[in-house]
């Protein structure tokens, strides 16, 4: 298992490389510079331009800007500047990160106890009209995009004289310290991106867990269960759940890097301070490494997110671990 | 001083207590506004702003960034600043100054007394570091070195005593004083960051990062940095040796705090002012009548209209220099660019897609802009598509075929790009009008969607046949010559007239007659110190803009606030205008 783990590991850096080469390659091809959404200032002249140039390294061919970025990662850890704002790319994303996973692990963790009750109880009760109420709803949080069902809460909020509509606080909290008003703030807050990005992810593992389950309580070894006079609970937690949930495993690993895009639309829409806004922003005004540095951080996620997902499949299946 | 004067013999008394009437004086007193609807108010209270992103940095002159202009500005102050009814230049850090006959030499006395946010002393060598050390730093980022530059000379500036400073141009300069505005930055806190310190020239945009702890950042502003957090709110709090106090000698600002909440999306700004979290907001066209119907049906707010001087007001242009010969010389003759502004349907536009809320627009100066703006409303002409055909026809540009769309030549249609800006407000259905109207006299416009930080850069580049941009207004001509005088930096429907070189002469010899007068009248106009003679150049030169189209100006937007009923004395404020910043006045009621 160590060594499984550790080749994986290994296997990793050729790939992130690749994928850092052609990340930059694509930000490169990019039209414009990163000094033309200056131009209408009228205190920018060219001579600004060429000597900004001149202190980013923008005047360097691409591949030594590159080679010289590369090579302060691996020698430093140093993931560059950020040229909008003037300070480490670790610093900028450092400030943004902890909101980012807070709000990303509450969402997940949402769908997921939605999502796997729901779809446990429309593939046992698969005629009755509760699960067609839950299919239906399933479908609705899976047709609305996540920024329009934001909008709407904000819109439904607002409509009922509520004043909680948008960011992660009220004003007046906002800078405050830590203290249980603040907290019920956060949860008064809080509902309307979770559950706005937690509906969408809902339906789909829903119906995969549902589809999977079914699958499993067609197998022999179900009936065999319940033939041995084994109570239902057992029939369901201890054979059913256990083999249908293998799927879903493998789903919530590859749902790491939705950690920084996924929340782009939502997070301006509801002014969350998450990462997307800032990877956005980046690529759109060609803040090269911090844009670089957020893929490979996205890239990474996904792959440290696939070998999670394995190991804890096998973990879970013994069949995996001795095949 | 004072003391040295307090010391000699009583025959100077008088002279003393003139001396220290002005040292009690220093405090700048803010009067005279009635007409703006502007009373004594009373000190506390909080009011909440909204930034479209977070700031990049608190470093004004590292990184040109509108977020932190709009917070800048509630931190530091130039040495002159605009009237706000009258936007003429008045004293602010400066008390007063001299300009020598010849308009060489500008001598300004400091405001004595003034005292930085962290109880320092504000001098002249403040003054003079700031212009010095920043913004004739042409690594700064932000700086203004280009400004400072005149026929290629550096303007000088120095320390007379401790407070006056003398600056010395090359040349006479007659909106000098206007770039005065810039704001003035602590030497005791930035010193370490400027090559006087010992530091690299680049090193001063690495001051002050968005992460610097709120102490370090010092101003003179009505407010200091209390806390930022990250990607959701800036804090300011009063300073409480801010300069200025009001008609009763209350100081000010009135207000305890400033706050900025973070939001990105213009209609997640509109909940926020809608749910009170925001006390005001500057709004667009399109939101007006929502707003509005809220405020008439008894929402606890105002929407107020306001015809001010800045702001851009969108044209169109044509490029002299398109890729197709046949197009560049069609787009050349001004006699086709009057032509499509027949077409051009103004008072649709007005009414479709500012909702009513725009005017017509001037040439190059706005009309509420009294001192320089001339009456040019006749040469906008009227929307008559027959006579716009008409004129096309007597151009030679006919439809011969007989498909609806007019020939430039044998063979080949009047067929070209419009290039807009797509995530914008206004720019798509002003786009789609133009297209629809010139379709109807036979002229084929495709549509070409960019982004609108792209405009500008595409603008320059010299790829496109016909945009769709704006340029904003100033107060006076002279702060736009890269945009209006030919061969300019910006005057980019005419590139072949760009020098090679920044600051060399453009190419005169190319210029249609009426750009070389133009460009005379720039010059002229740059060295006259005489306010008279510049009214008669500008004067003609907007005539001469409103005749010949260089770009052919749509609508003057008017600009839209909406203030809580809680606040009193709100003017309307663009955003980031330094020198313009009203907000000292805003008291909770």
């Amino acid at each position: 298992m160590l060594t499984y783990t550790l080749r994986r590991i290994l296997g990793m850096i050729p790939t992130l490389l690749v994928i850092s080469a052609v990340c930059f390659a694509v930000i490169k091809l990019q039209p414009g510079s990163f000094t033309d959404q200056y131009l209408e200032d009228p205190r920018f002249t060219r001579e600004t331009a060429a000597a900004i140039s001149r202190q980013l390294g923008l005047d360097q061919p691409a591949l030594v800007q590159y080679g010289r970025w590369l090579w302060g990662v691996v020698t430093r850890l140093d993931f560059g500047y950020s040229f909008l704002q003037n300070r480490p790319v670790v610093s900028v994303i450092g400030d943004l990160l902890g909101w980012t996973v807070f709000l990303s692990l509450i969402t997940l963790l949402f769908s997921w106890l939605v999502a796997v009750p729901l779809g446990l109880y429309t593939a046992f009760n698969r005629h009755g009209w509760p699960a067609s109420i839950a299919n239906f709803l399933g479908y609705v949080g899976l047709a609305i995009p996540d920024f329009l069902a934001a909008l709407l809460l904000v819109a439904l909020v607002l409509q009922l004289g509520g004043t909680n509509v948008g960011g992660l606080f009220s004003p007046a909290y906002i800078d405050a310290p830590w203290s249980w008003a603040k907290v019920a703030d956060l949860l008064g807050h809080l509902w309307i991106p979770v559950l706005a990005l937690g509906l969408e992810g809902v339906a789909g593992l829903m119906r995969q867990m549902r589809a999977s389950t079914l699958d499993v309580l067609t197998q022999d070894y179900i009936r065999t269960a319940r033939a041995k006079g084994l109570p239902q609970h057992r029939v369901i937690w201890r054979h059913a759940v256990r083999n249908a949930i293998n799927p879903l495993i493998s789903l919530a690993g590859l749902s790491l890097p939705s950690l920084i895009s996924g929340t782009i639309i939502v997070s301006i829409v509801l002014s969350l301070p998450t990462i997307g806004p800032l990877l956005y922003d980046s690529l759109l005004n060609k803040d090269q490494y911090t844009a670089l540095t957020l893929l490979m951080l996205s890239a990474f996620l996904l792959l440290v997110g696939n070998l999670l997902a394995d190991l804890a499949l096998a973990w879970a299946d013994p069949r995996v671990r001795y095949a | 001083m004072l003391k040295r004067t307090r010391s000699m013999p009583r025959l100077l008394g008088l002279v003393t207590l003139a001396l220290l009437g002005g040292a009690l004086a220093a405090p700048k007193k803010v009067t005279g506004y009635g007409s703006l609807g502007i009373t004594d108010g009373k000190p506390g209270g909080t009011y909440t702003l909204v930034l479209g992103d977070s700031p990049q940095s608190l470093n004004y002159y590292g990184v040109i960034d509108n977020n932190l202009g709009l917070i800048a500005q509630q931190l530091f102050d130039g040495l002159v600043e605009f009237n706000y009814a009258t936007y003429k230049v008045e004293p602010a850090l400066a008390e007063s100054w001299t300009i020598s006959p010849d308009g060489k030499v500008y001598t300004f006395k400091l405001r004595q007394g003034v005292k930085w946010s962290d109880g320092q002393t504000f001098d002249a060598d403040d003054v003079v570091f700031t212009y010095d050390q920043i913004i004739m730093n042409p690594e700064a980022r932000a700086g203004d070195a280009a400004s400072f530059k005149l026929d290629g000379k550096q303007v000088d500036v120095k320390k007379v005593d401790a407070n006056t400073v003398q600056f010395v141009l090359p040349r006479p300069s007659p909106a000098f004083l206007l770039q005065m505005r810039s704001f003035i930055m602590p030497k005791h806190k930035l010193l370490k960051f400027s090559q006087e310190g010992g530091a690299k020239p680049a090193d001063i945009n690495n001051a002050w990062p968005s992460n610097v702890a709120a102490a370090e950042v010092v101003g003179t502003g009505p407010f200091k940095l209390g806390s930022y957090t990250a990607g959701q709110k800036v804090t300011l709090v009063k300073n409480p040796n801010y300069w200025k106090v009001d008609g009763k000698g209350t100081k000010l600002p009135y207000l305890n705090g400033l706050d900025f909440l973070i939001i990105r999306d213009p209609q997640a700004q509109v909940a926020q002012f809608l749910a009170g979290n925001v006390d005001q907001l500057n709004i667009s066209g399109a939101q007006f009548p929502d707003l509005k119907q809220r405020e008439v049906s008894g929402a606890p707010f105002k929407v107020m209209r306001s015809t001010a001087l800045f702001g851009s007001p969108p044209f169109v242009a044509y490029n002299f220099d398109a890729k197709d010969a046949a197009l560049a010389k069609v787009f050349s003759d001004a006699r086709f660019r009057r032509a499509m502004q027949s077409a051009l349907n103004r008072p649709r536009i007005i009414d479709a897609v500012y909702n009513g809320l725009a005017s017509l627009p001037g040439h190059g100066v706005a009309p509420v802009n009294k001192e320089w703006y001339t009456n040019t409303t006749k040469q906008l002409g009227t929307f008559d598509l027959k006579a716009a055909a008409a004129a096309l026809d007597a151009l030679g540009l006919r439809d011969t075929n007989g498909d609806g769309v007019r020939e430039i030549s044998r063979g080949k249609n009047l067929e070209f790009d419009l290039t807009y800006a797509t995530d914008s407000s206004v720019y798509p259905a002003i786009a789609t009008i133009l297209q629809n109207d010139f379709g109807k006299i036979g002229v084929k416009v495709n549509l070409r969607g960019i982004l609108a930080k792209n405009l500008l850069s595409t603008g320059q580049s010299g790829n496109w046949e016909m945009i769709l941009h704006a340029f904003g207004d100033q107060p006076d001509p002279e702060l736009r010559k890269p945009i209006w005088q030919p061969g300019g930096a910006l005057y980019y429907w005419h590139r072949s007239l760009q020098p090679a070189k920044d600051g060399d002469r453009p190419n005169v010899a190319r210029m249609a007659p009426w750009e070389k007068e133009i460009y005379t009248i720039f010059d002229d106009a740059a060295t006259t110190t005489d306010r008279s003679k510049r009214k008669a150049l500008y004067t003609r030169w907007q005539l001469l803009f409103a005749q010949n189209l260089p770009v052919t100006p749509i609508a003057k937007p008017e600009n839209i606030g909406a203030i809580s009923n809680k606040y009193g004395n709100y003017i309307y404020n663009l955003g980031v205008i330094p020198g313009y910043n009203p907000v000292p006045l805003i008291y909770q009621k």
